[in-house]
C-alpha cells in the first residue's frame, strides 16, 4: 500500500479487471454470469479491504451490510404488482409495497443503507479491539441474519425475492466496479487511509502522535459498509433473486478468503485474490461437471471444489500469511532491490 | 416454570462444557478454535453410525475419534501458527472448520444422518405434579459431574496447574519448564473429549446429524468465552453457562418474539463487551479497548 498516487498501481488492476470481464464475459451467456457474480463479490472484497486490510481489525460483520444493501435494493426494485400478490410478501409494510425504484436509484439506496448501518453500529463496535472486535462483528452478522430471517414486514423472511431486474449489459457491473476501485484507492492514499494504516502498524505510537484510532477506524468502517451495501445489491441483481442465506457464513467465508489469499493490505491483493479464487473455482467446477479443459476431461467428485478452496485458504495462511501479493501494489517490471 | 429453570440450567451446562473446551485451547495458545464445531460434529456422527453397538462402546469411540481429530488439527495446522496474531489464527480455524464441513459432506452426504441413540433418556417423569424431561436431568447431572471432574483436573493436578499457568502467561510457563508441545497437545485432547460429551447430550436431544451439526452451539460457546473472560478457564465455563441459560430463558420470556432470542442475546453480548472488553471476570478492563 502506498502513500501517494502512482498511476500504474491504480490503472494496472483496473485494466486487468476490465480485460478479464470482456474476455470471459463475451464468450457465452454463462461467461457473462460468471463475470457479473465475480464483480459483485469483488466489490464486497474491496469493502473488506478498506476496513480489514487498512485497519488490521477483523470483521465478520460485513455480510450484515451486504444483507441490508441487497434487501433495500431488492424490495424497491421488485414490481409493486408482484409485491401485492405474492404470498411471502403479504405482511410487507404498505409503503414498501408501493415504493418502486429503478435499479440505479436502488443502488444509491443500498449504499446509503450499508453506510447507515455501519456508521451507527461502528459508533459502538469501533471502541473494541482485537478478538473482542472479531466476536462483536460476528454478533452483528448474527443479529442481521436473525432479523431478516424472521421479519416478514421488511422482506420475504426465510423465502426468496424472485423478481429483481437483472443486469442487462456487461458494462453496468464493470463501470460500478471501476468506480469502487477508484474510491478504494483514493481512500488508501488519503490522510485518513494513511493514518489508519499507521494505527495498524503500531497501535501504541499512533495515539501518541495525536491520532484518534476510533475516529479513523469509524471513517473506514462506514465507507466499507457503504461499499458492502453496494456489493450485496449487485450480487442480488446478478441472478435476480435475493435470499438471506446467500449473505451468511458461506458468503462471509468466500469473500474473506479471497481477500486473505490475495493479500489484504493492497488493492492489487484484493484483485488477485478474487480472480485467483474465481479461476480455481471455475476450473474445479468444470472438472466436477466433467467438461473438457483444454481438451482434457478430468473428473473429480462433487464437493471437491469447496474443499480445495477452504484448503488453499488454510495453506495460504500457514505458508504466507500476507497473501500472494504480500500486501504489495501492482508494479510492472522487476521489483527493485532495497539498498 | 420448574421445567423452564431446569432447561435453562441444562442448556447452560452444555454450553459451559463447550465453552470450557474452547477456553482450554485458547488458554494455551491464544487460538479461538472455530473448528471445535467439527469436533462436536464428528463425535455426533460416530455416535449415530455406531448406534447398534452398546452405548458405552459408542460413547468411548466418539470420545476417541473427537480427541484424535483435535490432536491431528493441532499437529497439521495449528502447530505452525503458534505465536501468530490471534486474528490470523481465528481465520485459519474458520478455514479448517469449513474444510471439515465439506469433507463431512463428501463422506456422509449433506442430508442429516439419524439413529436413535440412548432411547432411555427421551421420556419424561412426574415429581410432585410437575412433569420433567429425563434428558434435562441427565444433562444437568452429566454437566455437573464433568465440570467437577474438570475442576479437579485443573485445580488439583500437575497438568491442571500447567494449564492454568499457561493460560495466564505462556512464555513464563515455558521458562519455568512447562513442556509446551505436550501441554498444548493435551489441551487439544481434553477439548476433543469435552466436544464428545457435548455431542452426546445433543444427539440424545436431536439425533439428526448433518455436516453443520456443531456450528450453532460452538458459535454461542465462543460468544460465551468472550463474555466470561478469555484469560481464565473459570471465566470461559461461566460465560458459556450464562449464554446457554440466558438464551433458554429468553425463549420463555419473549413468548411470540422468541424467534428474535438470538438477536437479544447478541445485543447483550455487544453491551457486555463494551463495558468489560476483557470479559466479566477480567481484572484489567481497559486493555482490549481503543
Amino acid at each position: 500500500m502506498t502513500t501517494r498516487l502512482r498511476l500504474q498501481e491504480l490503472l494496472g488492476p483496473i485494466l486487468i479487471v476490465i480485460a478479464f470481464s470482456y474476455v470471459v464475459g463475451l464468450q457465452s451467456a454463462q461467461g457473462l454470469l460468471i463475470v457479473q457474480s465475480t464483480l459483485a463479490l469483488f466489490v464486497m472484497v474491496l469493502a473488506l479491504h478498506v476496513f480489514v486490510g487498512n485497519s488490521g481489525v477483523l470483521s465478520f460483520g460485513h455480510g450484515a451490510f451486504a444483507m441490508f444493501g441487497a434487501f433495500a435494493s431488492g424490495i424497491v426494485t421488485t414490481p409493486s404488482n408482484i409485491k401485492e400478490n405474492s404470498l411471502q410478501l403479504q405482511h410487507l409494510y404498505p409503503f414498501l409495497v408501493n415504493l418502486n425504484l429503478g435499479i440505479y436509484p436502488s443502488f444509491v439506496l443500498a449504499i446509503a443503507a450499508g453506510a447507515l448501518v455501519a456508521g451507527l453500529s461502528g459508533l459502538l463496535l469501533m471502541r473494541l479491539n482485537g478478538l473482542a472486535a472479531g466476536i462483536a462483528t460476528f454478533a452483528l452478522l448474527g443479529v442481521a441474519y436473525n432479523i431478516f430471517f424472521y421479519n416478514n414486514r421488511i422482506g420475504p423472511g426465510s423465502q426468496a425475492l424472485l423478481a429483481l431486474p437483472p443486469f442487462q449489459f456487461i458494462e453496468e457491473p464493470v463501470v460500478l466496479t471501476v468506480i469502487v476501485m477508484l474510491a478504494v484507492y483514493l481512500f488508501g492514499i488519503s490522510r485518513a487511509g494513511r493514518t489508519l494504516r499507521a494505527t495498524r502498524e503500531d497501535p501504541l505510537a499512533a495515539p501518541a502522535l495525536g491520532i484518534s484510532i476510533m475516529r479513523v477506524r469509524w471513517i473506514a468502517f462506514t465507507l466499507s459498509g457503504a461499499i458492502a451495501g453496494l456489493g450485496g445489491a449487485m450480487f442480488a441483481h446478478v441472478a435476480g433473486t435475493v435470499q438471506v442465506q446467500d449473505y451468511y457464513l458461506p458468503y462471509t467465508f468466500m469473500t474473506l478468503s479471497m481477500l486473505i489469499i490475495g493479500g489484504g493490505a493492497s488493492l492489487w491483493g484484493a484483485t488477485v485474490g478474487t480472480l485467483l479464487v474465481t479461476g480455481i473455482g471455475q476450473i474445479l467446477l468444470m472438472m466436477e461437471q466433467q467438461k473438457p479443459i483444454l481438451g482434457i476431461v478430468v473428473h473429480i467428485p462433487n464437493g471437491t471444489r469447496a474443499i480445495v478452496i477452504a484448503l488453499s485458504l488454510v495453506v495460504m495462511l500457514l505458508w504466507r500469511s500476507e497473501g500472494v501479493t504480500q500486501g504489495r501494489e501492482f508494479k510492472i517490471g522487476m521489483p527493485k532491490l532495497r539498498k | 416454570m420448574i421445567q423452564a429453570i431446569l432447561d435453562a440450567v441444562s442448556l447452560g451446562g452444555v454450553y459451559a462444557l463447550a465453552a470450557l473446551g474452547l477456553g482450554l485451547v485458547f488458554g494455551v495458545m491464544r487460538l479461538v478454535n472455530f473448528a471445535h464445531a467439527e469436533l462436536i460434529t464428528v463425535a455426533s456422527y460416530t455416535l449415530v453410525m455406531t448406534h447398534q453397538f452398546p452405548l458405552v462402546v459408542s460413547i468411548v469411540l466418539s470420545v476417541v475419534v473427537a480427541s484424535l481429530m483435535a490432536l491431528i488439527m493441532e499437529l497439521v495446522a495449528y502447530r505452525r501458527l503458534r505465536g501468530s496474531n490471534p486474528a490470523t489464527m481465528l481465520i485459519v480455524s474458520f478455514g479448517v472448520s469449513v474444510l471439515l464441513q465439506k469433507v463431512y459432506e463428501l463422506v456422509f452426504g449433506a442430508l442429516p444422518r439419524s439413529a436413535s441413540v440412548a432411547t432411555g433418556l427421551t421420556g419424561a417423569f412426574t415429581v410432585g405434579g410437575v412433569s420433567i424431561t429425563t434428558a434435562s436431568v441427565v444433562t444437568i447431572v452429566l454437566a455437573v459431574v464433568i465440570l467437577l471432574a474438570m475442576g479437579y483436573l485443573i485445580e488439583r493436578t500437575k497438568l491442571g496447574l500447567q494449564l492454568r499457568a499457561a493460560a495466564s502467561d505462556f512464555q513464563t510457563a515455558r521458562l519455568l519448564g512447562v513442556r509446551s508441545n505436550r501441554l498444548i497437545a493435551s489441551a487439544f485432547v481434553i477439548s476433543g473429549a469435552l466436544a464428545a460429551v457435548v455431542a452426546f447430550v445433543n444427539v440424545v436431544g436431536n439425533p439428526q446429524v448433518d455436516p453443520r451439526f456443531g456450528l450453532d452451539i460452538t458459535i454461542l460457546a465462543l460468544v460465551g468465552i468472550v463474555v466470561g473472560g478469555m484469560n481464565s478457564l473459570r471465566g470461559s465455563a461461566l460465560g458459556g453457562f450464562i449464554v446457554g441459560a440466558v438464551l433458554s430463558l429468553l425463549n420463555v420470556i419473549l413468548g411470540n418474539g422468541r424467534v428474535y432470542a438470538y438477536s437479544w442475546m447478541f445485543v447483550i453480548v455487544i453491551v457486555i463487551l463494551l463495558v468489560r472488553p476483557g470479559g466479566i471476570l477480567s481484572k484489567f478492563a481497559t486493555k482490549e479497548r481503543v
